[in-house]
């Protein structure tokens, strides 16, 4: 049976375990920028840096463990379900993201701040006016390989029940029908291609024009 | 605003009163026995100085003397650990930390734009923060912008897409944003390279006889302190050296210390105290509007026997200079310069003398910052005045 006799067969399936695999992702997304970005900017409070600067050496490291490692501990510790699979494509994604948005936020020129203060602004205009919009560029780059990691994750994480495109995958692989194993890995690999896309877009409709243009 | 003003009116005629009357003078920013500590280090050790109203007091010393400690107790920016600091008699500690730095303007050497907000954004800054109406503050950010010398369209550009002198002066106008009274300086022109200091210094000097604000300026350069300074601050270790005017200091260091600072050349410096727009003279002086014809110019030339016309065009700023050879026969060629060599009227006379000396001429043009034509200086003219 050739690869598109069995996605025009089973394009039904598919497409629900695309659209379920895409809620994984987008529920882990919100919530592990959420979560990031707020310990970003906790992390990186005046009088604070030291913690941030800490939290770059660790996370620098935590990018090198595999996700398989992750998905393995919740599973031990939480069990099986979708549950757990957003909790681990959570804590595996948050990796970047609290990367990202701490050297973003700890990269804005120090001058900046400095004036903003002495012109007078609260510790709140400083973050909200100054620090996260001079850091946007880069916090998005870490929310977009946060978007890509959790996309290929989640196909992993189907291993403790997630569902999604993973299971076409794991069906593929155990009855031995490469045609499953390639739409599902084909649909994956689009769908991070797409989400890539609008986060790109996004990125570009968000980023303050001054940051971006040249003399 | 109109009530405002009254106030400060009142408040000044208030002072000047007091001192009629023989009371202590009033100043606007007054440090009494101030001291900060780092840990065991003393940055500032009980120092007390008095800035008068609309005048510039330089903080000058080697680095680690205390002077931008100093300057940061002024708007809270650093705590102080003992002593009062008072802005025109009201201590800095019965002001609100936020509202009180809304009143004080602040130049940071890195100038610290805003690299998002355009260059309207970044003048209209604080003015924002107090909540002023959008029109009174675009009315503002015009009169900024041309009182820096740069023109209406720069209103929409981005810090990035500005050369470092423009930087310094957006800084500047924002500083002023809202019209404070007193305005802080970190070594503001430190930055920049040599040729467009000299530049920032004069228009700066002219921005302050117009504006008359009090200024804390810190800086290493003794020659930026002795050109722009009022009253000069040297600070050692935290410690005040000297405070008196630049003519005081030259003349009469107080110690070794000082007269280290002020280096070798002690009487060129003291040039640096004249100013060039005093040796001005327009006597025998040719000018011709644009479309004089160079014959015209000529004549014009030979007949008042000079050998140099500058041209003016209908707002008097200068646009060129013509300037007659001999030729061998006896007869005169007629030259023309689109960009003479000039020198501006607040340049010390140094500056001007080391143009002078530079390019060869013995006659400079002087012009304003927005390129007005003032006169011309001599240097015969300026040997003869040193004679006197």
């Amino acid at each position: 049976m050739n690869l598109f006799q069995y996605i025009s067969e089973n394009f039904n399936t598919i497409m629900e375990l695309l659209v379920e695999h895409f809620f994984l992702f987008f529920f882990s997304l919100i919530i592990t920028t959420i979560i990031g970005v707020a310990l970003s900017i906790i992390a990186t409070e005046e009088g604070r840096e030291k913690i941030g600067k800490t939290i770059l050496s660790i996370t620098g490291a935590a990018q090198a463990v595999p996700s398989i490692a992750v998905i393995a501990l919740v599973f031990i510790y939480v069990g099986i379900g979708k549950t757990p699979t957003i909790i681990s494509l959570i804590i595996y994604s948050l990796v970047p993201i609290l990367f990202n948005a701490t050297s973003g936020i700890l990269s804005v020129p120090k001058e900046v701040i400095e004036a903003g203060k002495g012109m007078g602004f609260t510790k709140q205009q400083i973050l909200w006016k100054l620090k996260i919009p001079i850091a946007i560029p880069v916090i998005m780059g870490g929310i977009r390989s946060a978007a890509t990691i959790i996309v290929g994750t989640a196909v992993i994480a189907s291993v403790i029940g997630g569902g999604g495109l993973g299971d076409l995958i794991y069906t593929g692989l155990k009855l031995n029908r490469p045609e499953a194993l390639v739409a599902g890995a084909a649909s994956s690999a689009l769908l991070a291609i797409i989400v890539d896309q609008i986060l790109a877009y996004i990125e570009k409709l968000i980023t303050p024009k001054g940051l971006t243009v040249t003399r | 605003m109109n009530s405002d003003s009254n106030v400060k009116e009142k408040q000044s005629t208030e002072n000047t009163n007091n001192q009629e009357q023989g009371k202590t003078k009033e100043y606007t920013i007054e440090l009494k026995n101030i001291t900060k500590r780092f840990g065991d280090d003393v940055a500032v050790d009980n120092l007390s100085l008095q800035m008068g109203k609309g005048t510039i007091t330089m903080l000058i010393g080697p680095s680690g003397c205390g002077k931008t400690t100093t300057m940061k107790m002024i708007n809270r920016l650093v705590a102080l650990d003992e002593g009062e600091i008072k802005l025109d008699g009201t201590s800095v500690y019965e002001i609100d930390e936020v509202q009180l730095r809304r009143t004080i303007g602040y130049v940071i050497q890195e100038i610290g734009l805003f690299p998002h907000f355009t260059v309207f954004d970044n003048i209209a800054t604080v003015p924002r923060l107090l909540k002023w109406d959008e029109s009174k503050i675009k009315k503002r950010v015009e009169e900024l912008l041309d009182m820096v010398t740069l023109d209406s369209s720069y209103a929409y550009r981005y810090p990035l897409q500005l050369s470092g002198g423009e930087r310094q002066r957006v800084g500047l106008a924002r500083a002023l944003g809202a019209d404070p009274e007193v305005l802080l300086m970190d070594e503001p022109f430190g930055a920049i390279d040599p040729i467009n200091r000299l530049k920032l210094h004069d228009s700066f000097l002219e921005i302050q006889e117009e504006i008359k604000k009090s200024i804390v300026f810190v800086t290493h350069d003794i020659n930026e302190a002795i050109k722009l300074g009022d009253k000069i601050a040297i600070l050692k270790d935290g410690k005040l050296v000297q405070y008196a005017n630049s003519t005081e200091i030259l003349y009469n260091p107080a110690n070794k210390f000082v007269e280290n600072l002020l280096g070798q050349d002690r009487s060129l410096k003291a040039l640096t105290l004249k100013r060039t727009k005093d040796f001005i003279s327009s006597e025998e002086i040719v000018t011709v509007s644009e479309d004089t014809s160079e014959d015209n110019v000529s004549k014009l030339l030979q007949e008042k026997n000079q050998i140099v016309a500058f041209v003016l065009d209908k707002d008097n700023k200068l646009m060129g200079r013509y300037w007659l050879e001999k030729t061998r026969k006896e007869k005169f060629e007629i030259n023309y310069d689109e960009s003479p060599i000039l020198t501006e009227q607040n340049n010390t006379l140094n500056e001007s003398l080391s143009t002078m000396f530079s390019s060869g001429e013995k006659l400079l043009p002087v012009v304003n910052r927005r390129n007005k034509f003032m006169g011309v200086i001599r240097l015969g003219h300026i040997f003869e005045e040193f004679n006197k």
